[in-house]
């Protein structure tokens, strides 16, 4: 099935994500979807010089975004799945994919940061929030749930994410005080 | 009645219809098109994005224009060619743990073995500020200058500070030159043994101790009790060897005969333009001259990319290290710390 029909599928009939049979052509738009976010968001660093150049560079970075999306799914998943509602895994980290189709649009407005007409961060965060809200919508899709609990279970990885660092901070800082007394 | 009957009654018309159709949704809008202008947009600005990328690039590959020599001479040179300054400070000892962060000998010997072993390391620069310290700690070091040297060739540049006397210079004379500043205290070349003796005061606190020993001069240098004019024979035996070594070092390391260094070599102090007129120092400078010096030696021009081997983590240990040092009784177990060591050092401090 093309690319754009596959997209259009999703945009006109979301409907189709949660039914029996998976959306054809949804493996190759989302796994696309991960590519073009994630050198749409290089290239966007690259301008300011922000991460080396070169193929193993732009791979290192897509590695992290697959590895990290893939946690995102799984955990949001297991979260799901541990409160009763059923769904599938590899759908969600694939309609995650098509999510970060949003990510292209910081080539061009990198531009506007660059020639500073826009503020940086600024175009980060509209980026990024375009992405979030689309994964709720996904969830919603997908998840028979109730829109705070999508959100709920959206954030709920980054927010362990948090508190394990913190954990591992607070750790590492007592590990050194007794490593050193 | 009515509604009945209408309800009852067969209407003949529309039974002759045929059953309604049911109305077909309206067709969505595709998004095709549009999917397409966006693919094509976002492929127009990655063009573009790549273009701008390219030109960066390319200005900041050929930012070095100006004619200035010693810019062309950077050009010629690999980027990443360097100067290592390794920091000698304070008394060299053996240090009381392995951890990697502390300036024992051995974390010191190791530091310059790597740094030599690096490719873009061109030259290294000893930066000492040192009034010497035990006589294995201080060989540690030299030893491992002079296997590096020996080893990789490359330009070893001594720059003394505020003072490089005893095993300071010693570590300086394996050098391949030596840079002090003007008032530079130097020199001390020679080796101490030094032993307190508490006898007296422990008499007065009816402190007494016992020695039970497999030999007569198994308890050498005991602080309780007086030296025996044998064993200041046999520990004046072992300081005229140190000093021997300490000679040939500075014989070996300055090209002077051992009768020259003998000369000089009394223990006594020289400022930087004493010492660098008798010969022990090569030139004056500080440590920026002492990096150019080291950049001309290694053939990578002056003022070259000095490269440090400071460990951020190493850093952070060794600044926790210190400042928990201080709730602890270390410096002060140090201050009285009056076992007796043959030391390269000079207690002028």
């Amino acid at each position: 099935m093309n690319l754009f029909a596959a997209l259009e599928t999703l945009i006109d009939r979301p409907e189709t994500l949660a039914g029996e049979a998976r959306p054809e052509g949804l493996g190759r738009t989302g796994l696309l979807g991960y590519f073009a976010g994630t050198l749409g968001l290089f290239v966007c660093l690259r301008m300011f010089s922000a991460v080396p150049p070169g193929i193993m560079s732009f791979s290192v970075v897509l590695l992290l975004v697959l590895a990290a999306n893939f946690f995102l799914a799984a955990s949001m998943h297991l979260f799901m799945d541990f409160t009763g509602v059923k769904g599938s895994a590899a759908r969600l980290f694939l309609a995650f994919g098509c999510s970060d189709y949003f990510l292209a649009l910081l080539v061009p407005l990198a531009f506007f940061i660059k020639l500073e007409v826009l503020n940086g961060f600024f175009c980060f965060c509209l980026c990024f929030l375009a992405v979030i809200y689309t994964r709720v919508r996904l969830v919603l899709r997908l998840y028979p749930v109730s829109l705070n609990k999508a959100l709920l279970s959206l954030w709920l990885p980054y927010a362990g994410l948090c508190a394990v660092s913190f954990v591992a901070c607070v750790y590492s800082i007592a590990w050194l005080v007794w490593l050193v007394i | 009645m009515e509604e009945q009957n209408n309800s009852g009654a067969v209407n003949p018309e529309a039974q002759s219809k045929p059953p309604a159709q049911p109305v077909p949704a309206a067709a969505p809008r595709g998004a095709v098109p549009w999917l397409k202008l966006i693919a094509g947009l976002y492929a127009l600005s990655l063009i573009a994005a790549f273009f701008v990328i390219n030109k960066a690039d390319a200005a900041r590959r050929n930012r070095p224009k100006d004619m200035d020599i010693s810019k062309l001479t950077g050009l010629i040179q690999s980027k990443k060619d360097a100067v290592a300054v390794i920091p000698l400070y304070g008394v060299i000892s053996q240090g009381s743990s392995s951890r990697s962060w502390e300036n024992g000998s051995q974390q010191i010997a190791k530091r310059i073995k790597t740094l030599a072993a690096k490719k873009e390391v061109k030259a290294i620069v000893l930066d000492i500020n040192s009034p010497g310290g035990t006589v294995g700690a201080v060989q540690e070091i030299y030893s491992a200058v002079l296997k590096a040297r020996a080893e990789t060739k490359k330009p070893f540049i001594a720059r003394f500070g505020e003072v490089s006397a005893s095993g300071g210079y010693y570590v300086a004379a394996a050098c391949d030159q030596i840079m002090a500043h003007p008032g530079t205290i130097t020199g001390s070349i020679g080796v101490i043994f030094s032993v307190s003796n508490f006898e007296g005061l422990m008499k007065k606190v009816g402190y007494r101790n016992e020695a039970i020993k497999s030999g007569k001069f198994k308890d050498i240098g005991s602080a309780t009790r007086e030296m025996t004019p044998e064993e200041r024979k046999l520990l004046q035996g072992l300081i005229d060897d140190s000093y021997e070594q300490f000679v040939k070092a500075v014989s070996d390391g300055r090209k002077m005969s051992i009768d020259q260094v003998k000369l000089l070599a009394d223990g006594r102090i020289y400022s930087g333009r004493q010492a660098k007129e008798i010969g022990l120092v090569d030139s004056l400078g500080d440590l920026q001259d002492a990096i150019d010096q080291a950049g001309e030696l290694a053939k990578i021009g002056k003022n070259p990319r000095v490269l440090s081997d400071s460990d951020p983590f190493e850093n952070l240990m060794s600044l926790v290290d210190s400042k928990l040092s201080l709730f602890g009784t270390k410096s002060v177990v140090e201050a009285i710390d009056l076992a007796p060591s043959l030391e390269y050092r000079w207690y002028g401090r």
